[in-house]
């Protein structure tokens, strides 16, 4: 084995986490040159991140031990196609991160930017290693990491409601943890590993079925909880409505998705582990994710706040990525994996284009932000690019989701569920309709919206480069499949 | 039979063409000048009148040919050929719309819309030339369709409020036909895979009879409504008084015989006639011919209306044709040919004549007309002699035909049907001959009196509209007298007679 | 079969107007910018698409590929008959509708959004016609529907919103119900969505199944198809403006749907298969019904317009009947209709287009002597709609009269008599309004005063087209051809 990928693999989760701890200190000096730091931190690992995704598209997955000393006995750290899809969603935070400099100057006073940045750059660490690790507990403690940045972060809104926000979303976050480290101690105790590819293997091999039980339960909960999956979405919508854009767009785009990734870990755990009824749980969280859709779907109908309706949406998307796990076949696990990724891209694109909106005009609901369309056209024209393809009208990305969810549905002849993907995106897309027209049809009622123009380039770019991404993803489709589709065969094989 | 090998140096393509160029070329009818324009448009009628007396010649000369255009669609062609009975209808055609051109010169010369009237004449001249010609039931519909529609235009030219209705109602009657036509027209290429004109029918012998039936009935109903057959005569009466008189020349005279006309080429080159036979069609269309003939005829003694009551008796004499070419027999089916052209050339008098009272003296009924001839002498001249010669009287143009009409039906054992001949004879002595007694022998009314100029010579009217009254009575005559000449319309006819119904 | 070669050109055209609207977008607020581009790109693709129809006439199929994002399904362009029966028809007409459309917004607002969606729809159209498999069928069928909504809401009043959402709601529903039938067509056929196999659908499906995608399928498309009773959008989307209404309401939009259902009934079951069901009969029946009770709504209306998308409901069933026949004459009359109803429709947009920015009138009652006033308008309106009268050598007879024949060869009588029943209702509400235009008499004789040229000219060439189309339709890369070979081609001849 050579050397270099796996030397890539420590230094993407090393580099974010160490350079964190620099900002602060970079911070006292200049503003410019912690800015500079974080940029050149998360870029970095960001290309490294894509790097290794683009190895395991190459080669397959491949694992790195630390120290040398060979799993079961070392620690692992292992990107297989699920982390990859996570790595290829990375310059996504890069993004954000490059948008997020002027922004953050705008919304963040300037004491608190140096912590700022530095949580930013934890939170990037803690997602990828999350992805990235083979060892149950590393997986734990960089979950630790991600979610409690993400408690911090979103604690930087402005509004009143964000540290109420922060609150239920720390205390909802906590109990998830300790659900998962329920289960993780559990776990361990039963098999002596913690190396996750070891303990399915030993699992598998006529554990006491009880315990086993409780302890898929507490992890399932656990990350069906981290991720939003209804009815355990509770604390999401007022915490990604509450922080600042670039926040809203890394915890809506990617943080969630690490509960997603934690079920799929789930699932290569207790594959073959005796008592654990996953046909069960799959139909469960398939109906769950369905009632996700549609309940998301109608709330997020109800909102005038934007910000609040893509919060909301996030649920409804959260609910598709769960029907397609839940399906458990090919085209519907394939469907659900891609939808990691290109939810991310999307989600991202629209906060981002919302974030510019509110960055000129100070508004973000649809009644204030009437006629902006004319005043910030490619803004508004990226944001509507993203809301074709948040709904999944072809040809973009989200529609790459939807259709192989369902012929997932087909397939698995459950028509109505597949009736319930097509149609309540069909609900979205007519309400997402009420934003074009009052953003293009109708006269503004604010002189902040009249004078308003596209913002500059270094935030303008992201959002056009997201937004693009979003159209052309349903385009080039095979990318994220073909990274995707080995690893859906591999947990369909029963690993 | 030849196929041209240029179809552009074929007389009959430019027999349709050029009255199309000339309904293109009157869209610039107020722009013309005034003498020039008259020129130019006559020249499409009179052309076409001298391309359809080439092909005349070359068919008494035993040629005959036939172009093919365009294909339209797999196996369907724009194409035409000229038979004896097309270069009969076409010559008849061209010839009365020279006249009837010259006529309408004078009689639309106050009329501000007279541009709109001559373009649509022009493309009806070339819709009739077209199904003179047309070599196929394609291209027989096409033209039909295209002076069928275009008539409206002429009917309603007026503006009149009866006009108006009259129009409506044409157009009614004409599109319900032109369906029954397309459907009866498909049914027999569905079943027959070809749309051409054939000697002996296109439908074979193993096509299922009720397709068979369905495509005669359709086809003879759809022509039927043109050719004024009771119960598919209601236009006619209405259509005639409302349009300007040279157009009810132009209707009475040629249009519908060119429904006739169809139904002859139905029976013998569509349908066929052994089918017609076997499916006993033709006795009942003979039988809806006779009553057609004997009840329109009563129904015009009773008008008042003249050109109403000249209308009623088309309906009678048109019958006469439908009814020779419904008995099979080469004989009867010379005589409705001849009939055709004799009938346009006294009809197209009469209704010229009554155009030429009504625009001059106000006249359009026949309790108006009392003395009216010695304010017209000239036109009630020409009247008395055409209305002779529509009764029957040798040896005019009129007798000929009835005359061949009849020893035909003696020939071919169908002699009942003479009593229909000789009864719708004398019911045209009803219904003409008053109308010139009255001329001569009435009492004018004084208020008529009054408002004309008194009698003098070359008062009458205008030498445009007096000509063409002359020269049609003249052919009248000459149709009559050299009837047995060569190359006459009769032998024309015979000839034509027999290439259709000889072999059966 | 054709031959299948390798060419970029069925996906460069779509491609062409799909640049020409990004560049009309980007600099769409200059004038001169936005007429270069639209028109040079109008010609482009229609040069593109012509260039391929030798090739079709021989039996060749180009085919390009690209972006497959599953084994097997991709997004594809083969150029085979059908697809180029439309795509000709899309790119030529958009020519015409280009020029009229520079006249006919001259002075609105919004030009570089409303040209820049102009160009979008067609980009879809041509693409979804010469689609080479079912999901990139679908793919640009959703585009398209998307891109149409801002030309639908041009007019930003109450009205032209209230009609968008209307028409969101229900061709995206439409949408929804295909993509599920087409989801359903990829598990029962085991992955397969290519067309031109003679039918996607394995023999052996269960009768209730095939059932199932035949009415999600048919009537998925038949709401853009305008199939009663899905047709409600259509009149209401009349607002939009004329140049849009022609294109898009009479052509691309709903000649997407009618293509489809032909699709659907050719390339995704095959007519082999469908023979044995009485499926196409009862779309048969649902077509024919349209076909004559839209015909009696248009007699109701006095808003030309409105009047004029009745008639489009009317005529869009012509394509679904003759395709529900599953007869080759009938076929025939199905694909070739769909280039004779544009080239007749447009006309009739064209010309009221002209009359409403000529004289402000909208309703038919008002257009009284309007003939004599605008003469050539009003005469291409008089061909277009003797065409749809069905009268010989003009373009509507060919399809009437394949589709009569096709009804007789098939033993259904009735199709006939809905075809001269058809005409008849055609008659009906074409002829008194050009008895207005034309024939009636008017206290105050109006002054002679046409269209400008951009709006007179287009109109022009459209009549004209309906009169080729009627007389040279069956030359070598003309419609009737084209669709000739394509029906061949379904039913194996």
């Amino acid at each position: 084995m050579s050397e270099w990928p796996g030397q890539l693999l420590v230094s993407v989760l090393a580099l974010p986490v160490t350079g964190a701890a620099l900002c602060l200190p970079l911070h006292r000096i200049s503003d410019r040159v912690a800015t500079a730091w974080t940029l050149l931190v998360t870029t970095v690992t960001c290309a490294g991140a894509f790097m290794v995704s683009v190895r395991v598209s190459h080669v397959g997955p491949f694992s790195h031990h630390l120290g040398g000393w060979l799993a079961p006995w070392g620690i692992e750290l292992r990107a297989d196609q699920f982390g990859a899809l996570v790595g290829l969603a990375a310059p996504v935070f890069a993004l954000v991160v490059f948008y997020g400099v002027r922004y953050s100057r705008h919304a963040v006073e300037a004491a608190r930017r140096g912590p700022y940045d530095a949580l930013l750059l934890i939170n990037l660490g803690g997602l990828l290693g999350f992805s990235f690790t083979g060892d149950l507990f590393n997986l734990f403690v960089f979950m630790e990491l991600f979610s409690l940045s993400a408690y911090a972060l979103v604690a930087y809104g402005k509004q009143k409601v964000a540290a109420a926000a922060s609150f239920r979303y720390l205390v909802m976050g906590a109990f998830s943890s300790l659900l998962v480290l329920f289960s993780i101690g559990l776990l361990y105790q039963l098999t002596g590993t913690l190396n996750m590819a070891d303990m399915a293997y030993r699992l598998a091999d006529g554990v006491p079925h009880r315990p086993v039980v409780l302890a898929f339960g507490a992890l399932a909960l656990g990350f069906m909880t981290k991720a939003a999956v209804f009815p355990l979405h509770l604390w999401l919508p007022d915490a990604h409505a509450a922080a600042p854009s670039p926040v809203s767009a890394i915890l809506s785009g990617l943080v969630v998705k690490m509960g997603i990734v934690g079920l799929i870990r789930t699932y290569d755990i207790f594959q073959g582990a005796g008592g654990v009824d996953l046909p069960t749980f799959n139909m469960g969280l398939s109906t769950l994710g369905a009632i996700a859709i549609v309940f998301g779907a109608v709330l997020a109908l109800i909102q005038d706040d934007i910000k609040l309706m893509l919060a909301y949406s996030t649920v409804s998307n959260i609910g598709y990525i769960a029907v397609g796990l839940g399906l458990f076949n090919e085209s519907g696990l394939t469907g659900a994996s891609i939808h990691i990724f290109n939810h991310a891209v999307i989600k991202a694109a629209l906060f981002l284009a919302l974030g510019a909106l509110t960055f000129r005009t100070g508004y973000r609901t649809v009644s204030d932000l009437r006629g902006i369309g004319r005043r910030m056209p490619i803004t508004v024209g990226a944001l509507s690019v993203a809301v074709i393809s948040v709904v999944g009208v072809p040809p973009t990305a989200g529609f790459v989701t939807k259709w192989y969810l369902a012929v997932g549905a087909v397939a698995a002849a459950r028509p109505l569920l597949a009736a319930t993907l097509v149609f309540s995106a069909l609900v979205m897309l007519i309400y997402y309709l009420r934003i074009v027209n009052a953003f293009y049809f109708r006269p503004a009622v604010h002189e902040e919206v009249e004078r308003a123009v596209d913002p500059p380039l270094d935030m303008l770019a992201p959002v056009v480069l997201l937004s693009g991404a979003s159209l052309a993803l349903g385009l080039i489709a095979q990318v994220p499949i073909g990274i995707a589709l080995p690893g859906v065969m591999r947990l369909l094989g029963g690993g | 039979m030849s196929v041209h090998s240029n179809s552009l140096l074929s007389p009959a393509l430019w027999a349709v063409l050029l009255p199309l160029a000339a309904a293109c070329l009157s869209l610039l009818y107020g722009r013309l000048p005034r003498r020039g324009r008259f020129l130019l448009l006559g020249t499409a009628p009179v052309a076409s009148a001298l391309f359809a007396a080439i092909l005349v010649r070359g068919v008494l000369a035993g040629s005959s040919h036939e172009i093919r255009l365009v294909r339209l669609m797999p196996d369907v062609y724009l194409s035409l050929r000229v038979d004896a009975a097309g270069a009969l209808f076409g010559l008849s055609v061209a010839v009365l719309w020279s006249f009837i051109f010259v006529f309408s010169v004078g009689y639309l010369r106050d009329d501000r819309y007279a541009g709109r009237y001559h373009t649509f004449s022009m493309l009806c001249l070339a819709g009739l030339m077209g199904v003179a010609y047309a070599g196929d039931l394609i291209t027989f519909l096409a033209f039909y369709e295209l002076f069928s529609i275009m008539s409206y235009a002429l009917i309603v030219h007026e503006g009149t409020s009866s006009a108006i209705a009259a129009a409506r109602k044409y157009i009614v009657y004409i599109a319900a036909g032109g369906s029954l036509l397309v459907m009866g027209g498909a049914l027999a290429f569905s079943a027959s895979g070809a749309a051409d004109f054939a000697a002996g029918g296109v439908l074979g012998p193993g096509t299922p009879p009720t397709t068979a039936t369905g495509a005669a009935l359709l086809l003879i109903a759809g022509f039927g409504v043109k050719a004024a057959l009771f119960p598919l005569h209601g236009w006619v009466a209405d259509a005639h008084p409302a349009a300007p008189a040279p157009f009810s020349a132009a209707l009475s005279g040629v249009m519908v015989a060119a429904g006739t006309f169809g139904i002859v080429r139905v029976v013998y080159e569509v349908v066929g006639a052994r089918w017609l036979a076997v499916l006993a069609i033709d006795r009942g269309l003979a039988a809806v011919a006779a009553f057609t003939a004997i009840s329109a005829a009563v129904v015009a003694i009773k008008q008042d209306d003249l050109k109403r009551r000249l209308a009623y008796s088309t309906v009678s004499q048109m019958a006469y044709i439908t009814l020779g070419a419904s008995l099979l027999a080469p004989g009867p089916l010379t005589g409705a040919l001849v009939h055709i052209t004799n009938h346009a050339s006294m009809k197209g008098c009469l209704f010229l004549c009554a155009g030429l009272l009504a625009r001059n003296a106000g006249i359009t009924r026949v309790s108006q007309m009392g003395g009216i001839a010695r304010r017209f002498p000239v036109t009630m001249a020409a009247f008395t002699l055409s209305a002779l010669a529509l009764i029957g009287i040798p040896p005019l143009a009129g007798f000929v035909s009835k005359w061949v009409l009849g020893y035909g039906m003696l020939d071919a054992g169908a002699g009942g049907y003479l009593v229909v001949l000789l009864g719708g004879a004398a019911l045209a002595a009803v219904y003409l001959l008053p109308v010139v007694r009255i001329a001569y022998l009435g009492e004018p009314s004084e208020e008529r009196e009054g408002s004309l100029a008194p009698a003098r010579p070359g008062n009458e009217a205008a030498p445009s509209m007096l000509a063409p009254i002359v020269a049609l009575t003249a052919i009248t005559a000459l149709l009559g007298i050299a009837a047995f000449a060569d190359g006459s319309a009769l032998s024309l006819a015979r000839l034509a007679a027999e290439s259709l119904a000889g072999s059966r | 079969m054709p031959v299948e070669v390798w060419d970029i050109r069925p996906a460069l055209a779509p491609m062409v107007s799909f640049v020409c609207a990004l560049l009309v977008f980007i600099g769409g607020s200059r004038a001169g910018w936005r007429r270069f581009w639209s028109m040079s790109a109008a010609l482009l693709k229609f040069i593109i698409v012509a260039s391929m129809l030798p090739g079709t006439v021989g039996g060749v199929a180009y085919t390009f590929r690209f972006a497959e994002f599953a084994p097997g399904i991709g997004i594809g362009f083969r150029a085979d008959a059908l697809g180029m029966a439309f795509a000709t028809v899309s790119s030529l007409l958009w020519v015409v509708a280009t020029v009229y459309s520079i006249g006919y917004m001259k002075g609105e607002r919004s030009l570089g959004r409303f040209f820049g969606f102009f160009a979008l729809c067609v980009s879809a159209t041509v693409a979804l016609a010469l689609a080479e498999n079912l999901l990139t069928l679908f793919i640009f069928y959703e585009v398209l529907t998307i891109s149409a909504y801002p030309l639908v809401v041009h007019d930003e009043t109450p009205e032209a919103l209230r009609a968008g959402r209307t028409y969101f709601t229900y061709t995206l529903t439409g949408g929804g119900v295909i993509l599920l039938g087409i989801a359903m067509t990829y598990v029962v056929s085991d992955g397969v969505l290519a067309f031109g196999h003679n039918g996607i659908v394995p023999p052996d499906t269960t009768p209730a199944v095939l059932a199932i995608l035949f009415v999600m399928l048919t009537l998925g498309f038949g709401v853009k198809a305008a199939i009663m009773p899905l047709h409600g959008w259509l009149p209401r989307a009349m607002v939009a403006p004329t140049p849009v209404s022609a294109l898009l309401h009479a052509v691309a939009v709903v000649k997407a749907g009618a293509f489809g259902v032909v699709r659907t009934v050719h390339d995704v079951f095959g007519v082999e298969l469908l023979r044995q069901t009485w499926l196409p009969d009862a779309l048969a029946y649902l077509a024919a019904f349209t076909i004559i009770a839209a015909s009696v709504m248009a007699l109701l209306q006095d808003n030309l317009k409105r009047r004029l998308a009745y008639s489009t409901v009317s005529q869009l069933s012509y394509v679904l009947l003759g395709i529900a026949l599953l007869n080759p004459w009938a076929a025939v009359a199905a694909v070739v209709h769909i280039a004779n109803q544009a080239v007749q429709k447009v006309t009739m947009f064209f010309a009221a287009g002209a009359i409403q920015r000529t004289t402000g009138k909208t309703n038919i009652s008002e257009m009284s002597g309007i003939g004599r006033r605008m003469p050539a308008t009003m005469g291409a309106f008089g061909v277009a709609a003797l065409g749809f009268t069905g009268m010989p050598l003009l373009a509507g007879f060919i399809s009437k009269w394949h589709m009569s024949v096709g009804g007789f060869d098939s033993g259904m009588w009735w199709v006939a008599l809905v075809m001269a029943a058809s005409a008849l209702l055609n008659a009906a509400y074409w002829f008194p309004m050009l008895y207005l235009a034309f024939f009636k008499p008017v206290s105050e004789e109006p002054t002679l005063g046409e269209a400008r040229p951009s709006l007179l000219y287009p109109t022009l060439v459209c009549a004209v087209l309906v009169i080729l189309l009627g007389l040279v339709s069956d030359l070598p890369g003309m419609p009737l051809s084209i669709a000739r070979t394509a029906v061949a081609q379904a039913f194996g001849m």
